[in-house]
């Protein structure tokens, strides 16, 4: 049973005033009380002294089974105890009128003298420290006001008598001094406001300053380590009282006919043998572990913890300051965006308080997802790829510092008609000799654009190329079945007299002993209008559509149309004399190139290129474009890489040194591809297409082989018209100046400067 | 003054004849050309009225002054320097002087009379009734350049130079009589002979007394003028007919150079002599240089970065415009020590290949012809703008301008037209 521990305490200062003094004037306390915890043990009567009484009787024959009833019952009535206590305590702090706590004497009843009536006497209060410091004698009864108000004036206050209390004399300082120093009880003395004067303190009030100097509690008859007080444990102690004073219940002693009736079940079923009274013990009822750690761990990694949601922002809040919320654009925005690609899934909203928030609206969805969530996909790390798309294009340089390119169309030289087919520029860079399928053969200043001679050749030209030698100056052009040898006019007495010296000797060098069927013929007379010198290809192999020089401008190389072994030739000029390299070709040849700097010699046919050595006369290489009709073909300077155009649009990039497979497959052009070349000298190339566009790009080829090559696309030069689906038909670069000259369909070459 | 429109101070200054004291002056925001013109004319107190253009920081003013300040984003409180020159009037066409071959040279140099080198190897003069008055057929090849050299002694004879395409420059002696009934008469008198490519530009000092040629082979050649009494080259074998002019060669004397200037690295375009004797040269190999002809040495360059320049004029003593490839044309300081001198670029729509300066005393106008068909009128003053503009007919190429006298003669593939610009013909 709780004991209000304010209340017990008091009960035992009592107890001990009723044990020292006044045992006699306690009129119900007649106990002996020999020790201490016999007083207290004295208590409880005390406390419990009026439901004494209601105690109901205790059937000595009630059962053991129904204690339980008897509990609830009990603590029924404690709770009703301590209610009754409370209301004990409240009275008794408050008034002693009633007289019926223990802690005053009763009152007597006497009979007034005077009234003649009865009249309760108290005995009087005896003043010792635990009375009240009211009933002290004080000299002063101003009460307890701030004695500030005394200040101005010679009294104190007044005594009970109402008379003026004056203040007492007080010296100055130094008699102060001199009081503290001769007064050895100095030190323990403190001023007394209501007397104006100080009083030493007593030691009991010295004991409570030294305690709470030392944190202890002020009172000194607090002991903090009583011994626990046994009340209702222990021998003679136990509660044989019952606690209610309900009647017994009948199903208290009369036999309950359900549990017969279950009992009498049980019995049958066990006589008729469903039931076994006593199951056998099996080994199986033995109690099974499950042993967890004779399993071999798991490989698998541990399930990932779940990731910790974010903490929630201000924009989260119920009421999140005006800027957060968003504007009607903004909204406008969220909404419009599909669900999964908002940055994020809910809008700020504002309630001016936390009754006026709805219920969650995406409750059910977001209930449901979670539900899929676990039962579709479990967790798994998606590795989310944040991916900037500007990252994945190559870092390229800016065109602006990779110039000069040609970025303008300079000048145009127009053929009258026809189809400019094949374009030369001269090793100089000063002459342009283009022709047209009409048979007009011209030549023109590269800047100026003014021709300065036209040679009609009657047929269609197939390719004209200059020599590349610059002690001689002329031309090659190509018509059907033959090749014409032009000069070029107003040439310096040397270059002139070396090239005739070239092309017409005055003594022809032997003939070799192998017959050729080409044939070397000079014109009888030399005139500037008519070439000097002619080769006849043998008969039915077509218009050569291309002459290939070697740099030393000794042989060159033409490929016509003819099957077999007709098409591709290699002529010398020194010795006037021609020959088939390729005994048997496989499929037809498309164009042929000398390697610049070994004797080697790429052919494409239709799908491949091949790489054979001349002066070994096999097969080096074989390089396969994946392209379904090579078009073009050029070879950079370096002579390491190779750049291979097709009808279908397609331009690979070979590295020779690398592999057989192009390096990097370029397809740009929403056309054929007609033509490619490389600058000699600056990083550049150029292809021309059928859509009327030409494409240069810068292509810086690095010495160290670690370094790939860099491709930059720099500009797309437009001019050209398409005619009948040709576009552009050829490109050449002019040598020593960024500059490009490209031959259209629309019967005009183009000059584009830088 | 008292208006509402924003008003902005501005300074006059000006290198023209009709100086304004210096005082600063709040001009409505709203003037145009006009009124400003109209302003200080009204300051001077110009008995005939001259009508002024001008440049605003280097920028020749065509909006109000209002709307200039709004794109440049200058303050109103800002003063504003403007220099004001002496308008141009817009050209007009005066005549054409048809030619059956593309026409790569005029000379207006010659009092009264143009002269044109033709493609098909032909000087012909033209006097300013446009009358053809004498054809001479110099070269077998094209003519690329001519130049009149100075000659003080007779005023009916003059000496004309011309480099052509058959690798040789040829002098030629043309008598035109002031009368037009008598007949002209040319004789070539010499070829001169060094270049192994064709030739590209001629040139001819003030005094009449020496040439220069250049030439594809990257040299230049220095000759004099002097006619010499026999060959000094001598003659290739007759094998080649290419060497003939006509079937005639009688009196054409070879000519040997007085002195060769190499230190071009690849085609030289154009050369000129300056005031001071000396030449200037330019060239595919991107740079001007300045050759101290006595010597023979190269004194100055100056290299660009990718301009194979095209077309030389001399700006003033010491500068000197060069047109190149990429489609400007840029004012080089050519006496400055620095190697490359920052320079002002005037940006053409097209390849320009023709330079004429205004031939003033410190003139600032210069036009260039491009292969647009367009002639340019700069002012040095104002790169961003060209003052106007001639076009000729068909857009046909431009190859040769000269400015003489009021006139522009322009030179192209579709003949010769002449043009009033500026001043008037004196």
């Amino acid at each position: 049973m709780p004991v209000p521990s304010s209340s017990k305490k008091r009960k035992q200062t009592a107890a001990q005033e009723t044990d020292s003094s006044d045992a006699d004037e306690l009129p119900q306390v007649g106990l002996d009380m020999l020790s201490d915890e016999e007083a207290e043990e004295d208590g409880l009567p005390h406390s419990d002294e009026e439901q004494v009484d209601e105690f109901p009787e205790i059937d000595a024959a009630s059962d053991s089974e129904e204690d339980s009833d008897a509990l609830e019952a009990e603590e029924d009535e404690d709770e009703e105890d301590e209610d009754e206590e409370d209301e004990e305590d409240g009275s008794g702090s408050g008034s002693s009128s009633e007289g019926d706590l223990h802690i005053f004497p009763r009152a007597k009843t006497i009979i007034s003298d005077i009234t003649g009536q009865e009249k309760k006497v108290y005995p009087d209060i005896e003043p010792d420290y635990d009375s009240d410091s009211s009933t002290e004698d004080a000299p002063n009864r101003v009460g307890n006001i701030p004695m500030h108000w005394y200040d101005d004036l010679p009294h104190v206050g007044y005594s009970i008598d109402g008379k003026k209390v004056l203040k007492p004399a007080r010296g100055d300082e130094l008699d102060k001094f001199l009081q503290t120093v001769e007064d050895p009880t100095a030190w323990t003395s403190a001023f007394d406001k209501n007397t104006q004067m100080d009083k030493p303190l007593t030691s009991e009030e010295l004991d409570i300053i030294r305690r709470l100097q030392a944190h202890e509690n002020p009172d000194a008859a607090y002991n903090p380590y009583e011994p626990t007080v046994e009340w209702f444990t222990g021998k003679g102690k136990e509660e044989i009282m019952p606690l209610s004073s309900a009647p017994e219940p009948k199903r208290r002693w009369v036999p309950s006919k359900w549990e017969k009736q279950k009992v009498m079940k049980i019995v049958r079923a066990i006589r008729q043998g469903r039931i076994l009274p006593s199951k056998p013990k099996t080994t199986s009822a033995q109690q099974q572990f499950y042993a967890i750690w004779n399993e071999e761990p798991s490989a698998h990694a541990p399930p990932l913890p779940a990731p910790k949601p974010r903490l929630p922002t201000h924009a989260e809040s119920y009421n999140p300051p005006e800027e957060y919320l968003p504007t009607d654009e903004e909204r406008k925005a969220w909404e419009d965006t599909e669900k999964e690609d908002r940055e994020r899934d809910y809008l700020p909203q504002k309630y001016g308080s936390l009754r006026l928030v709805p219920a969650y609206g995406q409750f059910i969805q977001q209930r449901f997802g979670r539900q899929l969530d676990l039962y579709l996909a479990p967790r798994i790390q998606r590795p989310k790829l944040n991916i900037d798309p500007d990252s994945l294009v190559p870092k390229l340089p800016s065109p602006n510092s990779l110039r000069p390119f040609p970025s303008y169309r300079s000048l145009r030289f127009s053929h009258t008609k026809g189809r400019v087919r094949s374009i030369s520029v001269s090793p100089d860079g000063a002459w342009v000799v283009s022709a047209d399928e009409q048979g007009i053969v011209s030549l023109w200043e590269v800047i100026i654009g003014r021709e300065v001679k036209r040679w009609t050749m009657g047929e269609k030209v197939g390719a004209v190329e200059w020599c590349p030698r610059t002690d001689v100056s002329f031309f090659v052009v190509a018509t059907e079945e033959m090749l014409h040898f032009l000069i070029p006019p107003n040439l310096p007495h040397a270059v002139l007299t070396a090239t005739q010296l070239l092309l017409a000797p005055p003594t022809l060098p032997p003939a070799l002993p192998v017959p050729s069927p080409v044939k070397w013929t000079n014109s009888s007379a030399i005139s500037s209008e008519k070439p000097i010198l002619s080769v006849e290809l043998p008969k039915s192999s077509g218009v050569p559509k291309q002459i290939a020089w070697h740099r030393k401008g000794d042989y060159f190389a033409t490929v016509s149309n003819a099957e077999g072994q007709g098409g591709v030739w290699i002529h010398q000029m020194s010795r006037r004399h021609s020959q088939a390299p390729f005994r048997k070709v496989k499929g037809s040849v498309q164009l042929v190139l000398f390697h610049p700097s070994k004797p080697q010699f790429f052919v494409a046919t239709q799908r491949y290129v091949r790489l054979y050595n001349l002066a070994e006369q096999k097969l080096l290489k074989t390089l396969m474009p994946g392209i379904r009709w090579i078009s073009s073909m050029d070879v950079h300077p370096s002579g390491d890489h190779l750049i291979v155009g097709g009808y279908d649009r397609k331009l690979c990039w070979f590295d020779l040194e690398l592999s057989e497979k192009p390096y990097k497959i370029m397809r740009y052009h929403s056309r054929a591809i007609r033509s490619l070349q490389f600058h000699p000298t600056y990083p550049l190339f150029a292809s021309s297409s059928d859509d009327g566009s030409i494409q240069v790009f810068h292509a810086r080829v690095y010495n160290d082989l670690m370094t790939d090559p860099l491709i930059v696309p720099l500009k797309i030069l437009r001019g050209h018209e398409v005619q009948e689906g040709l576009g552009v038909l050829q490109v050449k670069w002019v040598p020593k100046q960024p500059w490009l000259v490209s031959a259209g369909a629309d019967s005009n070459v183009l000059v584009w400067c830088h | 003054m008292a208006t509402s429109t924003p008003s902005l101070p501005v300074v006059f200054t000006t290198k023209t004849q009709y100086p304004l004291p210096s005082q600063k002056f709040m001009v409505p925001a709203t003037w145009k050309r006009y009124q400003l013109s109209q302003l200080v004319n009204k300051a001077l107190d110009l008995t005939k009225v001259v009508p002024f253009d001008f440049l605003v920081c280097g920028d020749l003013l065509r909006a109000s002054l209002g709307e200039w300040a709004a794109e440049k984003g200058v303050g109103e409180e800002e003063t504003l320097e403007i220099e004001y020159i002496e308008s141009v009037l817009p050209p007009q066409r005066i005549s054409e002087l048809p030619h059956e071959e593309w026409v790569s040279a005029i000379s207006c140099a010659v009092q009264g009379i143009f002269l044109t080198a033709s493609y098909d190897g032909s000087v012909r003069a033209f006097d300013y009734s446009q009358e053809l008055r004498h054809t001479a057929l110099v070269h077998s090849a094209p003519i690329t350049a001519l130049c009149t050299v100075p000659n003080a002694s007779a005023s009916e004879d003059h000496l004309i130079a011309t480099s052509s395409h058959d690798l040789t420059a040829r002098l030629t002696s043309m008598t035109l009589p002031s009368d037009p009934s008598t007949s002209s008469t040319s004789h070539t008198l010499a070829s001169l002979h060094l270049h192994t490519a064709p030739l590209s530009s001629i040139a001819a000092n003030k005094a009449g007394t020496h040439l220069l040629t250049a030439s594809w082979d990257a040299l230049i050649g220095v000759w004099d003028t002097k006619v010499p009494d026999a060959d000094e080259v001598p003659r290739e074998p007759r094998a080649t007919k290419r060497r003939r002019v006509g079937g005639e060669d009688d009196g054409v004397k070879r000519k040997a150079p007085a002195a060769v200037l190499k230190s071009h690295t690849a085609r030289v375009s154009a050369v000129a002599f300056d005031n001071a004797g000396d030449a200037v040269s330019c060239g595919f190999d991107s740079t001007v240089r300045l050759w101290d002809v006595d010597s023979g040495v190269c004194s100055h360059t100056i290299s660009a970065s990718e301009k194979p320049f095209l077309a030389l004029a001399l700006a003033s003593p010491t500068t000197a415009l060069a047109a190149s490839t990429d489609r400007t044309t840029t004012l080089y300081d050519i006496r400055a020590p620095a190697t490359v001198a920052s320079a002002l670029s005037f940006a053409h729509p097209a390849t320009p290949v023709a330079l004429a300066m205004s031939r003033g005393p410190g003139a600032q106008q210069f036009v260039s012809g491009a292969y647009d068909g367009g002639v340019r009128l700069w002012d040095l003053r104002s790169p961003s703008r060209e003052i106007a503009r001639m076009q000729v007919k068909d857009a046909k190429k431009v190859l040769g301008v000269d400015w003489a006298a009021g006139v522009v003669g322009i030179a192209g593939e579709g003949g010769v037209e002449l043009w009033r610009v500026g001043e008037e013909a004196k």
